[in-house]
């Protein structure tokens, strides 16, 4: 009797812990055939959309302007120091201003959904869609209408970058230690980092990193050092290393 | 202690059904009903459902591209699973209902299943749907918290006091116009075993 306890603990120990294993499966995707030699093209960064709050008992989003003003300030400033490690020239996008900055708000939201469906749909393969689990496929795109960010620039590529992070309330860390005597799998703050590199010309989505489980905190310098870093890793034609990638 | 229980089973990761192929030229029967379709191109089902009789299909993921099948919902009941029965109910279907009252039942479900104001009928018209009287409208919407414009078609008719209804919705920038030949395809050869 006491063995049969013991195996049962083990599979709910189990249970807890592989759905957390299976999300940090993959976190890198590249169009088959793509390759960005170093000083071969200019790449366009676009301003990156950013969002820190907190992680109600309950796991809603409340977003925090303070947290939220300092990520973008040190996310900006490591990107800075970045990109002068990418291989490629890299110019940072403007600001537009009337119906073009629309045009670039819609594309810098759809690329956020965009990515969070390579996460879900393609990355995480408990959950993949038959249609994206054919060998080496990695086909992705936001439409060629995305060229209309880069107007006036000589630019071959975009670089899109999201994050949002949630970082858990005392509620919810109470939870989640109440949910795990239980057994029950319970997530306390969420760290989702997507960094993407689109084809100007056909509006394909060649490159992705991105993780639901990212590291550094983005409201301190050296944490946004981390997190950048972490973005751009194994971003081609570069020579930071390469991540887990599909398979 | 009642509270901890049903927090604790919704903050707890749900468990996922798998997501299969539907090939392109075969019929199929959709929504655990007598609908059936074939599609033109190549679909995934998604392991989850909407709701006890609907279920949805997408090329690339729910956020880009979404068909959604809803097979004989019967009277008294919602599109959507209720997600606040208690503070939000979701409307119901009725039998005293007329096909121009559908794209409201609609919206309003919508609103409340996803939470967001940015919810609007664009337009609406009659149509043919499952050899029968129908309605035609379109919409928009925006989800909470996203920025993405998103724009959508349904069709719906009356079967047998059951609501039988088709719906596509997907971000306005080059998925909607892109996916929207695929989503009419399905519509035109969808027929009912009677």
């Amino acid at each position: 009797m006491p063995l049969r306890l013991c195996t049962l603990r083990c599979a709910c120990i189990l249970l807890v812990i592989l759905p957390q294993v299976a999300w940090a499966q993959e976190r890198t995707g590249t169009k088959p055939g793509f390759v960005l030699p170093p000083r071969s093209a200019t790449i366009l960064l676009i301003r990156p959309t950013i969002s820190v709050g907190a992680q109600s008992t309950g796991g809603m989003f409340e977003p925090d302007a303070d947290w939220t003003a300092q990520a973008r300030e040190n996310i900006a400033a490591a990107l800075t120091l970045a990109q002068t490690r990418l291989g490629n020239q890299v110019i940072v996008a403007d600001e537009p201003v009337g119906p073009a900055a629309q045009v670039m708000a819609e594309y810098r939201a759809l690329f956020s959904v965009l990515a969070d469906s390579v996460m879900r749909y393609q990355f995480f393969a408990g959950n993949r869609l038959p249609s994206k689990k054919r060998k080496g496929q990695f086909d992705w795109t936001m439409g060629p209408g995305v060229a209309e960010v880069a107007r006036g620039t000589r630019a071959n590529y975009a670089l899109f970058v999201s994050n949002q992070d949630q970082f858990g309330s005392t509620g919810r860390k109470f939870l989640q230690v109440f949910a795990a005597m239980a057994y029950v799998s319970v997530k306390s703050g969420e760290h989702t980092g997507m960094a993407g590199l689109v084809d100007l010309r056909t509006g394909d989505l060649v490159w992705l990193n991105a993780d639901m489980a990212m590291g550094g905190d983005v409201r301190t310098p050296e944490g946004a050092k981390k997190r950048v870093a972490q973005l751009l890793e194994g971003f081609p034609g570069s020579a930071m290393p390469a991540s887990q990638t599909v398979k | 202690m009642r509270w901890f229980c049903a927090i604790l089973l919704a903050a707890a990761q749900p468990a996922l059904a798998a997501n299969t192929l539907v090939a392109a030229h075969v019929p199929v029967a959709v929504a655990r009903s007598p609908m059936t379709v074939t599609p033109d191109c190549e679909w995934n089902r998604m392991g989850a459902r909407p709701g006890r009789r609907s279920e949805s299909w997408t090329i690339d993921g729910d956020g880009l591209n979404e068909v959604t099948f809803y097979g004989g919902i019967e009277p008294d009941r919602t599109l959507f699973r209720e997600v606040d029965k208690h503070s939000k109910p979701l409307p119901r279907f009725s039998r005293t209902m007329l096909l121009t009252d559908i794209p409201a039942l609609f919206e309003s479900s919508y609103r409340i299943a996803l939470n967001t104001p940015v919810m609007t009928i664009e337009t609406i018209a009659s149509a043919r749907f499952l050899g029968e009287k129908g309605v035609a409208f379109t919409y928009t919407y925006a989800r909470v918290d996203e920025e993405v414009r998103r724009r959508g078609d349904g069709v719906a008719a009356i079967v047998d006091g059951r609501l039988f209804m088709i719906t596509f919705d997907a971000p306005a920038i080059f998925f909607y116009d892109r996916d929207a030949p695929a989503y009419r395809a399905i519509i035109a050869k969808a027929a009912i075993a009677r």
